[in-house]
């Protein structure tokens, strides 16, 4: 996996190792300042230029877009009119609501499920990985027998069943997704904390007596963060997929369509209505894959272990 | 031999544990839904005040919370996922069974086409020399993998079935027929393998680029074989372990995504059967369906490591004492 440099030790004033003997001697002499480097390599990359306007663009549109357009729910005339009108872009849904409406407030639903789903398993995976790594023992035990569960029931179908009985809103189906989603995010961390632990600078923050949390927060977790970082950034899209499967199955909040809840309704519409069809997936394609290919560009740019046969 | 049983003794008794662990949840789930519990257990359909006093003394409602948890728990184990009351009281277990084949018969093709197809596109993006290939290879792979499967049959119906008028949309079979007719499988088992091809493809290129930078390669190379001898013959195998892992854990996501890709298509499938009986409030049956799935996995998965082991040599070491264990 990726070999972060360790940080010199500020509190201890020793100085550390800048690059730890066990990384491979091809990386070592590709980034002499290690830690801005595999930045500047994932920011120069060509997909990085590409799919990060992208993103940003889903995200101010999202985040602006429903202050432009108009009223998405109240029901209007024409009714499914195509797009390319000058009144409604993307034409009219079946109710003869505004589609462009529509589309940019249900992209609202879907990135807020998507980027809270993947900030929560960050968090809890790198508390829960980070106790189970380090100390291992019960903690660890528990942990993995956890994670094996939420691998046995896939976190769709367990969504399915929490909401089919308990009722579903928006805040619901972020914490479903979460507690379903979290140990991926978890397993790295523990894997990373687990070697990150054997290395020079936590032996001797251990001999200097500090305490096990303290050393976690401080010199585990900055050390574990770029495979982290990948993960959640691929969680980002696992999640918005799994949050459109859901509201295309129903299971959502009815006054707050996300973009799967449009493709719900549109499925009725096939024949005649086209565009309700085709305008919300492309936007739910267009953004994962901008996540997806992120997360690829930021796993190379960080692990350059991962190459290609020469 | 002992050291073997001891093994896979531990292995069953962990799967065990881990089913009697989702049936508790389960359990507890039914027991937070609000309102009346034998309203929730059968859904939203009338009840009659016989059927109720039979539902409380088969699922003893009257008693404490422990109990009838052990016996849900016993219920569950000796098979009987109770009674569906909104379809003419029929055994859940009994209504599962009449759907598996028509999700296996979309599961099963488009596993073989995901697994072939990953493996062949995977290998050919790790092996080539010609950055094109590969880019577009793992292009389409992160592409694919972008994709909503639903949203992608509905795209095939729009293609194949509105527009060219080629494919049927929906069923599986003119209506009135019995069976499964072809035609209207086609665009199912499509867009169920796509995901999983996606998918695949990515695991066996990064897997096959990493067998392939192993020293044995390269005595191979220097024994004067064809690289597509090199490739095929012993690249391939290696590489294929992750596979192996991968398709027992995929299995999970293909079963969840057969509910979505039957409900585009109304494929009467397990999957259509579970979302129909979420929109039924029939719980009965959406608890048996999970339950059913949970064991399916756990045997899979349990299958998978068996096979994990006589596949690889290497983890026999797990069956051996740690001393006997020879470095690499």
């Amino acid at each position: 996996m990726t070999t972060p440099t360790p940080k010199p030790d500020a509190v201890l004033g020793t100085d550390a190792p800048v690059v730890t003997p066990t990384e491979p001697i091809a990386a070592l002499e590709r980034k002499r300042d290690p830690e801005r480097s595999n930045w500047r390599i994932f920011f120069e990359k060509p997909t990085t230029r590409v799919f990060i306007p992208v993103l940003v663009f889903f995200v101010l549109l999202s985040a602006f877009g429903p202050l432009f357009v108009g009223d998405p729910i109240t029901a209007g005339f024409p009714k499914l009119l195509p797009p390319g009108s000058a009144e409604h872009v993307l034409g009219t849904d079946h109710l003869g609501r505004d589609f462009l409406a529509r589309v940019i407030n249900g992209g609202r639903v879907s990135l807020l499920v998507g980027f809270s789903v993947a900030l929560l398993c960050m968090t809890i995976g790198l508390v829960v990985g980070g106790l189970a790594g380090y100390f291992g023992g019960i903690i660890d035990t528990v942990m993995v027998k956890v994670a094996e569960f939420f691998q046995v029931l896939p976190g769709i179908i367990l969504a399915l069943v929490i909401a089919a009985l308990l009722g579903a809103n928006v805040v619901f189906i972020v914490i479903i997704l979460a507690i379903t989603m979290w140990p991926s995010v978890a397993r790295i961390v523990r894997a990373e904390s687990m070697r990150v632990s054997q290395l020079g600078y936590v032996e001797s923050a251990k001999a200097a007596g500090f305490r096990g949390l303290r050393i976690i927060a401080s010199d585990v977790i900055p050390n574990v963060m770029p495979p982290v970082l990948v993960a959640t950034t691929m969680t980002v899209g696992r999640a918005i997929l799994i949050e459109s499967g859901l509201s295309y199955l129903g299971i959502g909040d009815p006054s707050r369509p996300s973009w799967g809840a449009l493709l719900n309704s549109a499925q009725s519409y096939m024949r005649d209505g086209w565009w309700l069809a085709l305008f919300p997936g492309l936007c739910i394609v267009l953004v994962v894959l901008a996540v997806n290919m992120l997360g690829d560009a930021l796993n190379d740019s960080f692990n350059p272990t991962v190459g290609r046969v020469k | 031999m002992k050291a073997r049983l001891v093994y896979y003794g531990r292995l069953l008794l962990s799967s065990v544990i881990l089913f009697i662990a989702v049936v508790t949840v389960l359990f507890f789930l039914l027991e937070l839904a609000p309102g009346d519990s034998i309203q929730a257990l059968v859904g939203d359909v009338p009840l009659s005040e016989d059927m109720r006093e039979r539902l409380t003394i088969i699922y003893g409602l009257d008693r404490p919370l422990v109990e009838r948890y052990l016996t849900y728990l016993g219920n569950v184990l000796t098979g009987n996922l109770g009674l569906s009351v909104g379809t003419n009281n029929e055994p859940v277990l009994d209504i599962i069974a009449t759907r598996i084949p028509n999700t296996l018969a979309l599961a099963i093709p488009s596993f073989l086409i995901s697994t072939t197809g990953g493996i062949i596109l995977g290998s050919i993006a790790a092996r080539t020399r010609k950055r094109w290939l590969d880019g577009g290879i793992s292009g389409l792979a992160v592409g694919l993998f972008s994709v909503p499967n639903f949203w992608l049959g509905m795209l095939l119906i729009l293609l194949f079935s509105i527009t060219l008028g080629w494919l049927p949309t929906q069923g599986k079979a003119p209506f009135g027929e019995s069976g499964i007719d072809p035609r209207y499988a086609i665009l199912p088992i499509i867009t169920m393998a796509t995901t999983e091809l996606a998918y695949k493809t990515r695991i066996m290129r990064s897997s096959m680029i990493e067998s392939l930078g192993q020293d044995f390669i390269d005595t191979a190379r220097s024994k004067g074989l064809t690289s597509s001898q090199v490739l095929w013959k012993h690249a391939l195998p290696n590489a294929l372990l992750p596979m192996v892992t991968i398709s027992g854990y995929s299995l999970g996501m293909i079963l969840a995504g057969s509910a979505l890709v039957e409900r585009v298509f109304g494929w009467p499938g397990m999957g259509l059967l579970f979302i129909d009986s979420i929109d039924r409030q029939n719980n009965m049956v959406v608890l048996g369906i999970v339950i059913v799935l949970t064991v399916t996995i756990i045997v899979v998965n349990i299958l998978t490591d068996i096979v994990y082991g006589l596949v690889d040599p290497r983890l026999r070491a797990r069956f051996t004492p740690k001393k006997k264990e020879v470095v690499a």
